[in-house]
């Protein structure tokens, strides 16, 4: 029997996903220990593990490198990968939103648009150009996005909200919202058909505990 | 200034001595493969214009496209796929040829989508198309092919899986929704999105049983026994007659023993702009991307001119190639020919035993480097020879097998 590859994303996602595998039937003992293994696994079940940065996940997925994923929904948008998306984890939830000024509230389809800053510039860019039928310069910023409305680098802001006191303390609102966001479980494409059994039986242990 | 000069290109590649070799060793049990089935090979340009492919027909994205112009300033692309110049040709300089017409094909395509993961911007197809037929004896006819052609490869674990856009079609047009959120179904369904389906079909009224079969089309793969899920009266004409047609498909096949390769997937949903009928995919172990992709495309000579049906599929070399090093099936060539080692006296005597080994169709080479024994016997090793011979100044022969 192959292995089956997991790429989780570093972190809290994975922290909250180990549960679920357990629940699955998966012993992921290895993952729990704090060790500096790179690949850690489970040899019973013939399932292997390995940490990547979240934006890395899709990737490992998508070549095939890794069978399954777990990562945020925001990810996926934004990298944009021909993946299969099977479940939604449904931790970790948040919304991606447009935000700004309390003055451009309720204003957003009469004035323009044209500076706005992210960690996102693909889920900007697409939001802009599709919904709004505008084209922006999207200003890609590494953290602290909220600050750019503040001291003018943009008008408005893309960003992940989950209670929204960030921009309340700093005068923003939230514009629009672009996406629910939650923890995804997704399959690469030729794993999902040259080893459905294997697969559709991980989905649907994890699958009966949501 | 020359700070490209040594590169190549991003996404292109040279390919050398072996992984050359056992490139051109697959293409050629590919060609025979096509030849025994009946294919006649076609070979169109590298170049043509980019309205065959884009433009107002849009068959292919504009940004995925090499461009670049001729000297009277018309726009030129490297083709990006090698089933539209068959339609051309099929549509013009074939256009009195009987159906139906067998053609064939390997060549190089160029598509900036195709990146990563293996894949190259420039990448070997090969392909068939079996134009002016539409019935499923065609359909599985083109299958059967793509099965016997990833044998052929020397791929022995791999599967097939079929799918049928009419009934992603016939289902949309019997639930009502609008051209844009058919189209957000169809990604999601794509994708295989249960949840982002139910999110969309909640937001309409859609009659239940109907709704429950678009809400399970994201799991509608597998064997056939996913058709006994589908009650005929719950999805239409238009689906119905494509379940009969998957059903026929699957029925010839079995009849050629090749049932064990092909397996469902109804929520194949890809390219519906393109396609009109049967759909398949090939995967096998090793690779993250199919290796081969093909369908039914009733709708695409016509553009150039000619009612034609037509169905046809195309493998990626570059991936079989990819998949035959991971799952370590590529044969590794044996070491054969003859490497000779000449004191100067005898040079006419090596270049006879030269002539005469070549015509007796062995691979042989004479040390033109003139080196030491030791050192020459180690570059024919190098080079894979299996014989070593030196010939003395008196004509006498020395060998050695190494």
């Amino acid at each position: 029997m192959r292995y089956i590859t997991f790429a989780l994303s570093k972190g809290r996602l994975t922290e909250l996903s180990i549960e679920l595998l357990e629940g699955a039937g998966i012993d992921c003992t290895e993952l729990k220990e704090d060790s500096r293994k790179l690949i850690l696994s489970d040899d019973k079940n013939k399932i292997r593990f390995f940490l990547a940065k979240p934006a890395d996940v899709p990737v490992y997925v998508e070549y095939g490198a890794a069978d399954i994923g777990i990562v945020g929904k925001d990810t996926l948008i934004e990298e944009g990968r021909d993946l299969y998306e099977v479940l939604d984890l449904g931790f970790a939830r948040c919304r991606m939103c447009v935000a700004g000024p309390k003055e451009l509230e309720g204003k957003m389809d009469s004035v323009s648009i044209t500076r706005v800053a992210t960690k996102y510039p693909e889920v900007a860019r697409t939001y802009f150009r599709h919904k709004r039928r505008e084209s922006v310069e999207i200003i890609k910023l590494s953290g602290s996005v909220e600050l750019a409305p503040l001291v003018g680098l943009s008008e408005v802001i893309v960003d992940l909200v989950e209670t929204g006191r960030t921009l309340k303390e700093n005068g923003l609102v939230v514009l629009d919202t672009i996406s629910e966001i939650s923890a995804r479980m997704v399959v690469n494409r030729v794993s999902m058909k040259m080893e459905n059994q294997r697969i559709t039986k991980i989905i649907e242990g994890i699958r009966k505990q949501l | 200034m020359k700070r490209w000069n040594i590169y190549t290109p991003e996404g292109v590649q040279d390919i050398l001595f072996e992984s050359c070799r056992q490139k051109r060793l697959l293409e050629s049990k590919i060609r025979d493969a096509f030849r025994l089935n009946g294919y006649k090979e076609v070979e169109t340009p590298t170049i043509e214009y980019y309205d065959t492919f884009g433009g107002e027909r849009g068959l292919i994205n504009q940004e995925s496209m090499y461009k670049f112009c001729d000297s009277k300033g018309r726009l030129l692309v490297l083709r990006p796929d090698l089933t539209v110049p068959v339609a051309r040709v099929a549509a013009t300089r074939l256009r009195d040829e009987p159906f139906p017409i067998k053609c064939c094909y390997i060549g190089n395509t160029f598509s900036f989508d195709e990146l990563g993961g293996g894949r190259q911007n420039e990448f070997t197809q090969a392909g068939c198309e079996l134009l002016g037929i539409n019935s499923a004896e065609a359909d599985a006819e083109v299958v059967a092919m793509a099965i016997e052609t990833v044998k052929a490869a020397g791929i022995d674990e791999f599967q097939i899986d079929i799918g049928q856009v009419g009934f992603f079609k016939g289902l949309m047009a019997e639930s009502g929704l609008s051209e844009d959120e058919i189209e957000e179904v169809r990604e999601l369904i794509d994708q295989k999105n249960l949840v982002g389906v139910e999110q969309v079909m909640d937001r309409h009224k859609v009659r239940t049983p109907l709704k429950r079969i678009i809400l399970d089309l994201p799991k509608l793969f597998g064997s056939k026994d996913i058709l006994h899920k589908i009650n005929p009266e719950d999805i239409g004409k238009e689906a119905t007659k494509a379940i009969e047609n998957i059903k026929e498909v699957l029925e010839i096949l079995e009849d050629r023993n090749l049932a064990q390769y092909v397996s469902l997937d109804l929520g194949m949903v890809q390219s519906l702009n393109y396609y009109t009928g049967i759909v398949f995919r090939g995967y096998t172990y090793g690779v993250g991307f199919p290796i081969l992709s093909g369908g039914r495309y009733d709708k695409l000579v016509e553009k150039f001119g000619r009612e034609c049906e037509a169905t046809g599929f195309s493998l990626g070399i570059n991936m079989v190639m990819m998949a035959l090093e991971r799952q370590k099936k590529l044969v590794k060539q044996e070491p054969e020919g003859v490497f000779i080692s000449y004191e100067k006296n005898a040079r006419k005597i090596a270049g006879d035993y030269l002539r005469q080994l070549i015509q007796n169709n062995c691979t042989a080479e004479l040390d033109l480097m003139q080196m030491e024994t030791e050192e020459s016997k180690k570059y024919a090793r190098l080079r894979g020879f299996s014989k070593f011979v030196c010939i003395r100044n008196d004509g006498s022969r020395e060998e050695i097998m190494l």
